[in-house]
């Protein structure tokens, strides 16, 4: 017993030092080093960025859209995953699929299709709209909060949508089904039973799209920058392309009521829901039940398509057709048509070695990341071991960080001042995703195992089975869906990574998600759009594989 | 998951182990992917026992990672090739360039550091450019004082973001010289869309801007590579020429110390042979007889000619004052 307490501790300690040498500590001299300049101690930095009205609007910005994106992206994906997830609509599998394909596409890629649809002169869609219902003005202008705001929303639901989705599966229906017995009907069930004991799924996919929007670089930088809508993160980035010492220093302390904020919005949460504990599958449930829509299925399917139309469809659609479109001025049509784009992306040996290299950097971040949430995952719900909550706080705050207050602090200390240099490498890559996106595992492996009885486990050890013959035998098949799509959760950001990229690569360990952004801003977007629509297809073959190779028990 | 994991660490192990033992320079650039693809592969040819390296980012990416790096007291770099000539005074002011007297240095059409701390080695022209196929050029501002002035322009005009692009902080420099600061109001009256190349040439295709501030070569590029029907308008106040320096750093600071190559380098560069590859890049050549003229381009001298005054001691010192004013009367207006 001995033995095992020191495991658990030794764990813990790993852990925590893991985070203090690669997150804690960057982040103090990152803080440390907004408030002493080239001349010692002072407030010189914080006066200069805090009285800057510029500066205020972009905090304002950043928190209007991300709460605006947070409301909304919950909004939709609560409906949306006990449609897809517990209800009889019809092509239900292949929604799920659809929506968190949204996902696993670079997000400023979106907004590149958002911004050719919706721009207030041209836009396809808005002149389309506008010759639809005869109106004397396009109806939409993308180059606004709201135009933000929809993007943000529509690229970052499905962060929540995959963590309720998940915590849904695995209800106990025995509770829904008591409801159901009682009189209620289907609507009063979710809004009763369903809903309250989801509330910390939601409440944790509420987090995940306030905090993702809030550090977003690509999306305002490309949306906004038209409509000279600044947010925090895009005034950061600027202060970082001044180039100077004093820019550097700039940076840091904007960045610092960035991590205030976040951190705020992530206590208040933990300390809504921190003492609601809801014990859901129990050793007898089999599968959740399915509610039957009725006379509600087809308008309900109806409904979804829509959405899906406009929200998954049409943008893919949209960059897919930019990829092979010679004269974006022009139709899509044979003349115009052109392979070129996609020669490039295949024989082009840059793009290829940044495939490569994102490809490794990604899979490292995630495979040790989803070890450590899946370990997480037991000191957080099956021991009491102490200070089990302080990985859990460093694993938080390192994703509350914008990842280019990561990528500054990581540059400052990890490039051999302090004994540490793996600046240049992949190493620092493979770092700073971990310490950005750890926390989107380890939620979707915590939240399953939350909502597993011990009971299950208990059973194991009364049988004679050392506990981690229990952890393997019980409970890793049970939550075995949800560690793999705790992977490709850290897997596909980091794959495509922009924001800490831009600052971390070196000649050798260019990214793939970077390149992308160059060719999308610089060079060309068709280019962009093929490497894009190269990943979409990368990522449709691999859930396909993985569904057929484990009989449909996994899918992304 | 073990079997993965091993995959991974072989993945790993492969992919450090390519690393050749010549050599190395790394030369940080803004010049086009497609450049540096020529370039490496001649380079390579040319210089078999180097192993020369490119780096591209924009100016102002390049200047952030080099101040991160300047924190911790080396470079990443050997060579910097970026597009701000200012940026070559700063660093020579930090103390943190190499001199070198090139032997090319007289047949340099422009002007070069005396003391060979830096040379130009390509010139990028800021120019007005717009879409024969959607509006007439006669409807359009020819200057670049009209293509801010022009309330008619209201909404549909686009250019580079001064923070980050090195060439779009010169000519906001030079517009401000010959303007005064009323011009940075004049393009927020305008409206002005403040993006990247690459997302203002697929709005002037689209028609959603009529016309725009860009770098010559990307139009060039396009009308070469994609046969694009995209025009350049050379504005009758003048082009705004940007010599890009070329810049050795010093062994000590430099990431691989080898400043000797680097000399090499340079000569090449600026030779009839390097400048070849300067203008298949779309972007003109510095010297006095230059070997070509970008495809579709006019006469290098004549763009020369007729250039916008600018003043680099200025661009340097009224650098953080030119990106406030840009960000709060530009930026905040609208």
């Amino acid at each position: 017993m001995k033995n095992y307490l020191n495991f658990k501790t030794a764990l813990i300690c790993l852990i925590v030092a893991f985070l203090l040498v690669f997150n804690v500590w960057p982040m103090c001299y990152l803080i440390f080093r907004s408030f002493f300049g080239e001349n010692g101690f002072t407030f010189e930095a914080i006066k200069r960025i805090y009285t800057y009205p510029l500066n205020w609007n972009a905090l304002r910005n950043t928190l209007v859209t991300a709460t605006l994106s947070m409301i909304f992206g919950v909004m939709i994906a609560f409906p949306l995953a006990w449609l897809v997830g517990r209800t009889d609509l019809y092509g239900r599998k292949f929604f799920r699929t659809l929506f968190v394909m949204t996902y696993m596409v670079p997000p400023y890629v979106g907004a590149m299709a958002w911004l050719r649809l919706l721009n207030p002169r041209v836009g396809t869609l808005n002149v389309f709209i506008k010759n639809l219902l005869g109106l004397a003005e396009n109806p939409f202008n993308i180059y606004t909060i709201g135009g933000l705001v929809w993007v943000l929303t529509t690229f970052y639901y499905p962060y929540a949508f995959i963590t309720i989705s998940r915590a849904m599966e695995k209800m106990d229906p025995s509770l829904e089904e008591a409801s159901k017995i009682s009189g209620a009907s289907p609507l009063k069930t979710v809004l009763t039973v369903t809903f309250p004991i989801m509330l910390p799924s939601i409440v944790a996919a509420g987090l995940l799209v306030f905090v993702s929007a809030a550090s977003c670089y690509g999306i305002p930088s490309i949306i906004g920058a038209p409509g000279n809508i600044d947010t925090v993160t895009t005034r950061i980035i600027d202060y970082v392309y001044v180039g100077s010492a004093e820019g550097l220093t700039d940076a840091t302390t904007l960045a610092v009521s960035l991590m205030v904020i976040a951190n705020i919005v992530l206590y208040v949460s933990t300390f809504i829901c921190g003492n609601r504990q809801y014990i859901t599958v129990s050793g007898k449930s089999t599968r959740p039940n399915i509610v039957e829509l009725g006379k509600w299925r087809w308008p309900l399917t109806i409904l979804v398509s829509l959405f899906a139309l406009i929200v998954v469809v049409i943008p893919f659609a949209t960059v897919a057709m930019t990829s092979v479109t010679k004269n974006l001025g022009k139709a899509l049509s044979s003349t115009n048509f052109t392979t070129r784009y996609w020669n490039i992306l295949l024989t082009r040996k840059g793009i290829l070695d940044t495939a490569k290299n994102s490809l490794i950097s990604a899979s490292v971040a995630a495979t040790a990341g989803i070890i450590i949430s899946c370990v997480m995952a037991w000191l957080l719900t099956r021991t009491k071991a102490k200070g089990r909550q302080i990985p859990d706080f460093l694993i938080t705050l390192g994703s509350g960080t914008p990842s280019v207050v990561i990528a500054l602090a990581l540059i400052m200390t990890m490039s051999g001042r302090f004994g540490i240099n793996i600046y240049n490498t992949l190493t620092i890559m493979i770092v700073a995703y971990m310490v950005k996106y750890l926390l989107m595992g380890m939620r979707t492996v915590v939240s399953a195992m939350s909502q597993i009885h011990p009971s299950l486990e208990e059973a194991a050890l009364i049988s004679g089975a050392e506990w981690q013959r229990g952890f393997k035998d019980v409970t890793l098949p049970l939550i075995a869906p949800s560690v793999v799509a705790g992977w490709f959760l850290i897997f596909m950001p980091s794959f495509y990574e922009l924001t800490m990229s831009t600052l971390l690569y070196s000649t050798d360990t260019k990214t793939i998600g970077y390149e992308l952004f160059t060719y999308q801003t610089y060079h060309s977007q068709q280019t962009a759009s093929a490497i894009a629509t190269g990943i979409l297809i990368m990522v449709v073959i691999v859930n396909w594989l993985l569904n057929k190779l484990t009989k449909g028990e996994f899918s992304i | 998951m073990k079997k993965l994991m091993a995959v991974m660490a072989i993945l790993l192990v492969a992919c450090m182990a390519s690393a050749a033992d010549k050599p190395k320079i790394t030369i940080y650039t803004s010049m086009y992917e497609d450049v540096i693809e020529a370039m490496t592969k001649t380079l390579h040819e040319k210089f078999p026992d180097y192993d020369v390296e490119f780096f591209y980012g924009g100016t102002g990416t390049l200047q952030a990672k080099i101040a991160a790096e300047r924190d911790t007291k080396k470079l990443g770099c050997d060579m910097l090739m970026v597009a701000d000539p200012s940026y070559a005074l700063e660093l020579k002011d930090a103390g943190l360039l190499h001199a070198y007297k090139s032997k090319e240095a007289d047949n340099l059409a422009l002007e070069y550091d005396p003391e060979g701390y830096w040379y130009p080695v390509r010139n990028l022209n800021m120019i007005l450019a717009y879409n024969p196929e959607q509006f007439k050029k006669e409807e359009l501002p020819q200057s670049f004082k009209d293509f801010a002035y022009n309330p008619a322009m209201k909404n549909v005009i686009s250019m580079p973001n001064p923070l980050t692009a090195g060439t779009a902080l010169v000519a906001i420099s030079a517009l401000k010289d010959k303007y005064g600061y009323e011009y940075f109001d004049k393009l927020a009256e305008n409206k002005v869309m403040v993006e990247s190349g690459s997302v203002a040439l697929t709005k002037l295709e689209t028609g959603e801007c009529k016309i725009i501030m860009i770098l010559e070569e990307s139009v060039l590029k396009k009308r070469e590579e994609e046969d694009s029907e995209l025009e350049v308008i050379y504005p009758t106040d003048g082009t705004i020429s940007v010599p890009s320096p070329i810049m050795t750093i010093k062994d000590e600071w430099s990431a691989h110390s080898n400043a000797k190559i680097c000399e090499e380098l340079t000569d090449w560069f600026l030779s009839p042979e390097g400048q070849q590859y300067i203008v298949k890049g779309w972007m003109h050549s510095v010297l006095k007889n230059p070997p070509a003229i970008p495809y579709d381009s006019i006469a290098t001298d004549q763009i020369v000619k007729n250039s916008m005054p600018v003043s680099w001691e200025n661009c340097l010192r009224d650098r953080t004052e030119l990106r406030t004013n840009f960000e709060e009367r530009v930026k905040n207006k609208q």
